[in-house]
């Protein structure tokens, strides 16, 4: 007895304490959105009352357009991520697999630039895309298109350097053998490459999805319009730093916004946990 | 026979996708040319002209799959780098946001005055004979009327036109008053133009019925560039860095500036002068503390987790699931909900601990705060790596050393965390590099405060180089896009070597073939 408690008291102790710290947070906020009185304040932890009124409000209440927002959010996300990883995987394959002059420094460029934090060229997109509003409005700033470009082109850096990490570890006798067979470089692509990468493909735009869904500057500065907004810019600006009032509407649209997220992560738990010791930080 | 078929099929797909993908550019194109967006219109015709090139022809095989994301990748990543380094050259900050000719318009157009007398004119707004807009003035004190356009004044005396009750002038021969329904298409032109008075004095409308005679007081010479007061006679030169500013006296300046080259002033700027350094080299600092903190703190725990939990004890399962939740959640949605935590009057935090903390109004507390909810957010990270890279140390080192008698504290210190740090360390510099820019967390939080805005000081005391930089760029008051550019490539410089660094440690340059 003496010994379990020498060997494993400390491990519960800290696993309790940590618990506490990583879970404080979350069931305060889902206390907060079965609370009808909507207050920031914490008066008991066990909810004396239960109610969905937050959530019907969030759901009726004109002024927020939450269902739009979480619309644009969703619509958003997954075009970047359907399309970035559609654009990206033929690039990574040629990057991987294909002869050319230049391959080198455009391998070296690629990882520069897929180093490089987005947020730093904010300013210069900002003005481009000001410029490009004034000859085209639909795709120029203040649009979802044009932050969907945007969204696109700043995905590109990393999917196709971690796209092209995974293609280098097919065996490349798989395409030699095509190869001999008479397989064009397109053949090769479609008929081998393509079917064995799905599975990654799949990850790697989930992961796009996840990091496009947490963007928060960019959508802030591009869509300025109410039902134009995507879920995290209509909420902030929703809670606008004034935390005591909205707070129960805040909490019921936060847990709806996270559950989706939750879910892909915890079912790409296994994926996103080799991607991690490739380096890749989640936003 | 099949394939032969689909050959067919996809071929005429490709070339209605070309067909199409060009068809836009060509629009936008023209476009972007017609608007005098030249760079744009430049970029889309190379990308026009390469997507015919690579895809109509069989010119390169690899091309056809590179393509696409490189054009995305210029767009919008190597494009907007090369922008930010432009712009960090010019003076590029409010009032000096237009071109240099735009604003040479626009001074000219401010650069009026009204005569001594402040004298106006009740006015009626019509057409004259030959049907140019122009304005049926009236002057009841001096019982003066006129018609004016932008060329001609004519006078009329009080018996040759029709009077209203108040003494002024509502028809006149040969001027035929707007009706109410063109009043608003005919505004801009109606307020913009300078009807004519005198050599020397025009009308400007004030408003709908009122018109004010003026003057020009700053007339442009083209020949030597400059801009000459006409009442005092200083003159205002070009002065280099997007202004036009009097000869004799260099602060006085004219408004609007323009984007003017101005070379590594930014940079210089950025070491010498002393309003530009000071913010900038505390930020830095806390910026470089923030970071540090952050990676020791969330690698701390992290590990502390992943030690614990080596072993296979009761509820392991449970608590693993319970450590990812923070990780799992969308980062954006932790931060709002921690910023209610932080509530001073309010917040989760206050109340159960009974404290009466004003989080964000104290830099030291919103400091802390900050640190508190990154550890939060990053901590299962570095427990799920640690307990990764634990697993791959092998059980013999250890259990060598435990036979040669060393403790579980020397076997943890000598053996296990050396190598553990071995494998970690590029992880740890990656981690360092990502909160270095770590934007949304402060942002979102703190909003880079509390800060002190009447001391002119937009650097709050919890903001990092990045939020610094968006203030500067996107601030309420001046917004200067150059220097936030300037800022911006020097924080990308420590990134990239950064970063480089780590890449070398983690060898992931040696695949390179």
């Amino acid at each position: 007895m003496s010994k379990w408690l020498r060997e494993n008291l400390w491990r519960h102790l800290v696993a309790l304490l940590v618990s506490f710290f990583a879970l404080f947070p979350i069931y305060l906020v889902i206390i907060s959105s079965i609370n009808p009185t909507g207050s920031l304040q914490v008066t008991s932890f066990i909810p004396k009352a239960v109610s969905f009124i937050n959530f019907t409000k969030l759901f009726n209440d004109p002024t927020i357009p939450y269902l739009i927002w979480m619309k644009n959010s969703l619509v958003i996300a997954g075009t970047v991520a359907v399309l970035s990883v559609v654009v990206g995987a033929a690039s990574a394959f040629a990057f991987s697999r294909l002869r050319f002059k230049g391959k080198r420094s455009g391998i070296q460029l690629l990882l520069l630039v897929q180093m490089f934090p987005a947020l730093l060229a904010l300013s210069a997109v900002y003005v481009i895309m000001e410029r490009v509003y004034t000859f085209a409005p639909a795709i120029g700033l203040g649009t979802q298109p044009g932050l969907l470009l945007v969204y696109m082109g700043g995905a590109m850096g990393v999917n196709i350097w971690l796209l092209k990490g995974f293609v280098d570890s097919i065996p490349i006798e798989l395409d030699e053998a095509a190869r001999v067979d008479g397989a064009s470089a397109v053949q090769t692509y479609w008929l081998i490459f393509v079917p064995l990468a799905t599975p990654v493909l799949a990850v790697v735009s989930l992961l796009s999805f996840i990091g496009t869904f947490n963007e928060f500057i960019m959508a802030r500065l591009f869509l300025v319009d109410m039902n134009s907004r995507t879920v995290a810019v209509g909420l902030q600006g929703f809670i606008g730093g004034q935390y005591s009032q909205n707070w129960g509407p805040f909490a019921a649209g936060s847990i709806i916004a996270s559950v989706p997220i939750v879910i892909i992560f915890l079912s790409l738990q296994k994926y996103i946990i080799n991607g991690l010791t490739a380096g890749s930080v989640k936003g | 026979m099949k394939l032969l078929y689909r050959g067919k099929v996809t071929k005429t797909a490709k070339y209605l996708v070309v067909a199409f993908v060009s068809a836009i550019l060509a629009l936008l194109i023209q476009s972007a040319f017609a608007q005098g967006e030249y760079e744009i219109a430049a970029f889309l015709a190379i990308a026009l002209v390469s997507i015919v090139i690579v895809y109509l022809t069989d010119i390169s095989i690899p091309f056809k799959f590179l393509l696409p994301g490189m054009l995305f990748l210029f767009a919008f990543v190597i494009g907007p780098i090369v922008y930010t380094l432009v712009m960090s050259t010019f003076q590029y900050q409010t009032g000096n946001y237009i071109s240099k000719d735009d604003a040479i318009s626009r001074i000219q157009l401010l650069g009026v005055e009204a005569d001594e007398a402040g004298t106006s004119f009740d006015v009626v707004v019509g057409r004259d004979s030959a049907g140019k807009v122009a304005i049926l003035a009236s002057d009841i004190l001096t019982q003066s009327y006129f018609v004016a356009n932008k060329e001609v004044k004519r006078d009329f005396l009080s018996t040759d036109i029709t009077l209203n009750s108040d003494g002024i002038a509502t028809a006149a021969p040969g001027f035929t008053p707007i009706l109410d329904s063109e009043r608003s298409t005919l505004d801009f032109e109606v307020s913009s133009t300078r009807f004519r008075y005198s050599d020397e004095y025009f009308i400007l409308m004030e408003g709908s019925a009122l018109g004010v005679l003026k003057r020009q007081v700053l007339t442009y010479q083209k020949d030597k560039d400059v801009f000459v007061n006409l009442l005092d006679g200083r003159t205002f030169a070009d002065n280099g860095k997007g202004n036009y500013a009097d000869v004799n006296d260099p602060s006085q300046i004219l408004q609007p500036g323009w984007r003017s080259p101005i070379w590594f002033s930014h940079y210089i700027d950025l070491f010498t002068d002393s309003e530009v350094r000071k913010p900038l080299i505390r930020v830095f600092i806390w910026t470089i503390i923030f970071a540090s903190l952050t990676v020791l703190t969330q690698f701390s725990l992290g590990l502390l987790l992943a030690l614990a939990m080596n072993r296979p004890i009761r509820g392991r399962r449970i608590y693993r699931s319970i450590f990812i939740l923070p990780y799992a959640m969308p980062s954006i949605m932790s931060i709002l909900i921690w910023g209610g935590m932080f509530d001073t009057e309010f917040g989760a935090i206050n109340n159960l601990f009974g404290t009466d903390i004003a989080w964000f109004q104290n830099a030291l507390f919103a400091r802390a705060a900050v640190i508190i909810v990154n550890l939060w957010l990053g901590f299962p990270y570095f427990y799920l790596i640690c307990s990764g890279a634990l697993q791959a140390i092998p059980t013999e080192l250890s259990e060598a050393a435990a036979i040669d008698g060393a403790t579980p504290r020397q076997i943890f210190s000598k053996i296990t965390l050396p190598l553990l740090l071995q494998i970690v360390a590029p992880l740890l510099v990656a981690s360092f590099a990502f909160n270095f820019n770590n934007f949304n967390l402060i942002y979102l939080l703190t909003g880079g405060g509390p800060s002190s805005p009447l001391d002119g000081d937009i650097a709050g005391a919890t903001d990092i180089l990045i939020s610094y930089t968006y203030k500067i760029a996107f601030g309420t008051n001046i917004q200067n896009l150059g220097l936030a550019s300037a800022i911006s490539v020097i924080i990308f410089i420590i990134i990239a070597s950064i970063s480089l660094y780590g890449v070398r440690k983690s060898k992931v340059l040696d695949t390179f073939v």
